[in-house]
């Protein structure tokens, strides 16, 4: 029944990430990506990371694309406008690529027969959908690159912090 | 009793994914699009991580997605102060129109 | 699953979602006759005996007011935000517990709507849907005094639920685990260095909790950090295109959200269903547990309908500097504080 559940979040997640692709308006984009993001933290619950998932949700689509809602609704963006002059050679050549990289990714990724196991068999001290064991790797094993992380976080606070502030004048 | 998802299953959702990604980063003019075509990008390779790291039994898939995730916060940050930057100059997102850089 | 498994479970997570805003309509009563009473006034006191008929009243208004849309809004998602912030308000409320879990003719009945691995950050997960309904709401009234209010209010929210999380994360590190269940029975029992008080996360993490409470205040949107609804400011904010039950279905999502943050308040600092002294057993049990969750849970809103009308509104500027210059300090030097005394738990 697992398989149902992440086929249906799966096919959701296709779903709103083509209409992403497709809309004109730019905060529908958004708002599709936003209801795909949901959708793809479904499947990773479903694939025994929830606190991946939760994560997930908190960041990517409760902060990462507010910021991207926020950006455009006080620039006031418009929609795309039909260009005047159409580059046919762009979109030819641009499906395709898309065609063919699709063809050779879809054709790479035929895994064996591995199959995942059910949520409720990792859920438990130490299993793998246990949010203490992987806190526990993270502030050993990994924690290097967890603090190397922090000071990433900064510099880009301050870079966004130091690009986006008006020019005082002098 | 073995699970139930299995991995091909996982795999093709995130070629998928990845390919609109791609769609969409190389076919849209509207910069802000792009940028969404591209965290679509890394979402796809997040789900093709934590496949296999719940395949193989192993924590490394939850952690690598976990610093994917910080890290792509850090750069729609940056990508995102650019961007409103890039605006207040040119008053345009098409980014057919910001060529100043073309010989 | 037998059929009765799955009967228990449809009623654990549809019976909190049907009752909460049942508990909104006296709710509004009790806010108005409080602020009368602060105010020095009588209050609604002629619909009914002691006006208690006036939130019926009320409501039956708001269904038959007439209903607007603007002609320029963006339909879709006009009509979608106020839903958004319904389910927002409702779903927070699944991962409270209300009791231990009962053992009723050998079924094991949790008293909890969902025990999650990653309860309470669940709880910030919904936030963000919280913020979507108004960002929503602002955006698609295309009505700017909205736009402004909305994005006032979103910006409000995130700043403070950074303070709030960090509050919540010096309960996660003493209790070791996310869920509320683990946390509400961590603090069951007597205090081990003043054994006449219980041993409640108030007490060792007094900032903590004053940290998480204020923003609680400001998650909410209610006074004193409610600008980007005040009247007077911005007409009314973000919903200021919202007529008749659209704008029933925000101030139901308001008090439903007093609700849950005062019972997360509860659970979190202050035991939870648990009483110092008493092991809850059978259904008895069950009810006692609801009962102390509920007077507790009433207890907090009392405080957030004494604050209300008591303190005057901040600035927008001053709100954002409490938020991020203070109670975010405040909040990691608690963390640091709660590392410290488990350092010394285990040390000894």
């Amino acid at each position: 029944m697992e398989r149902l559940f992440f086929d249906a979040a799966a096919l959701l997640a296709i779903l709103f990430a083509g209409l992403m692709v497709v809309g004109r308006d730019p905060v529908k984009s958004v708002l599709s990506l936003v209801v795909s993001f949901f959708a793809l933290a479904a499947c990773y619950v479903l694939l025994l990371a929830p606190l991946i998932a939760v994560l997930q949700v908190i960041v990517y689509a409760g902060a990462i694309l507010v910021l991207f809602l926020f950006v455009l609704m006080l620039l006031n963006v418009g929609r795309e406008q039909p260009d005047g002059a159409r580059r046919p050679i762009q979109t030819v050549l641009g499906s395709l690529a898309v065609v063919v990289f699709a063809g050779l990714l879809l054709g790479m990724l035929r895994a064996t027969g591995t199959r995942i196991p059910i949520l409720t068999e990792a859920v438990g001290p130490e299993g793998l959908a246990d949010p203490a064991a992987l806190a526990r790797l993270l502030f050993s094993d990994y924690l290097l690159h967890f603090e190397a992380v922090s000071v990433l976080l900064l510099a880009a606070l301050v870079g966004a912090f130091v690009l986006a502030r008006r020019e005082e004048a002098p | 009793m073995i699970g139930s998802i299995p991995l091909s299953d996982v795999l093709l959702v995130s070629g998928a994914l990845f390919s609109i990604g791609v769609a969409g980063a190389l076919l849209r003019r509207n910069a802000i699009q792009i940028f969404l075509s591209i965290e679509l990008m890394m979402n796809a390779a997040n789900l093709a991580l934590l496949g296999y790291g719940a395949a193989l039994g192993t924590h490394q898939g939850q952690i690598i997605v976990f610093f994917v995730i910080a890290i792509a916060a850090a750069e729609a940050a940056v990508g995102l102060a650019i961007f409103v930057a890039l605006f207040r100059h040119t008053e345009t997102i098409d980014v057919n129109k910001i060529n100043l850089l073309k010989w | 699953m037998t059929v009765l498994d799955w009967v228990i479970v449809a009623l654990r997570v549809v019976l909190p979602a049907l009752i909460l805003p049942a508990f909104v309509i006296p709710l509004v009563w009790v806010e108005r006759r409080v602020a009368a009473f602060i105010q020095d006034r009588p209050g609604p006191n002629r619909v009914g005996p002691f006006g208690l008929m006036q939130s019926p009243a009320d409501i039956l208004k708001l269904f038959t007011k007439e209903d607007t849309v603007p002609a320029s809004a963006d339909k879709f998602l006009f009509l979608l935000a106020p839903g958004l912030a319904v389910l927002a308000a409702l779903s927070t409320f699944a991962i409270v517990p209300f009791g231990p879990t009962l053992n009723i003719a050998g079924h094991s009945i949790p008293m909890i709507g969902a025990d999650l691995s990653i309860g309470l950050l669940y709880v910030f997960a919904i936030e963000g849907i919280a913020v979507y309904s108004i960002v929503l709401a602002g955006w698609s009234s295309n009505d700017k005094f909205a736009l402004m209010g909305g994005i006032r209010s979103s910006a409000q929210i995130i700043s403070y639920e950074l303070a709030m999380s960090t509050a919540a994360a010096g309960v996660v590190l003493a209790a070791g685990s996310f869920r509320l269940t683990d946390i509400v029975v961590m603090q069951q029992g007597g205090h081990h260095i003043l054994p006449f008080l219980p041993r409640w996360n108030v007490f060792p993490q007094f900032f903590g909790f004053l940290v998480f409470f204020i923003s609680a205040f400001a998650e909410t949107n209610r006074l004193p950090f409610d600008l980007p609804e005040a009247e007077a400011e911005l007409v009314a904010g973000y919903h200021t295109e919202y007529s008749a039950m659209r704008f029933g279905s925000y101030f139901l999502a308001e008090y439903i959200n007093v609700i849950v943050a005062s019972a997360m308040t509860a659970t979190l600092y202050f035991g939870g269903w648990s009483l110092p002294g008493y092991h809850p057993h059978g259904i008895v049990g069950g009810v006692v547990s609801l009962c102390v969750l509920a007077a507790k849970t009433a207890f907090f809103v009392l405080v957030f309908i004494w604050v209300r009308w008591t303190l005057p509104r901040f600035r927008y500027d001053q709100l954002m500097k409490l938020g991020w210059k203070a109670l975010l300090p405040l909040a990691l030097a608690n963390l640091l504080w709660v590392a410290g005394l488990e350092m010394y738990r285990l040390a000894r």
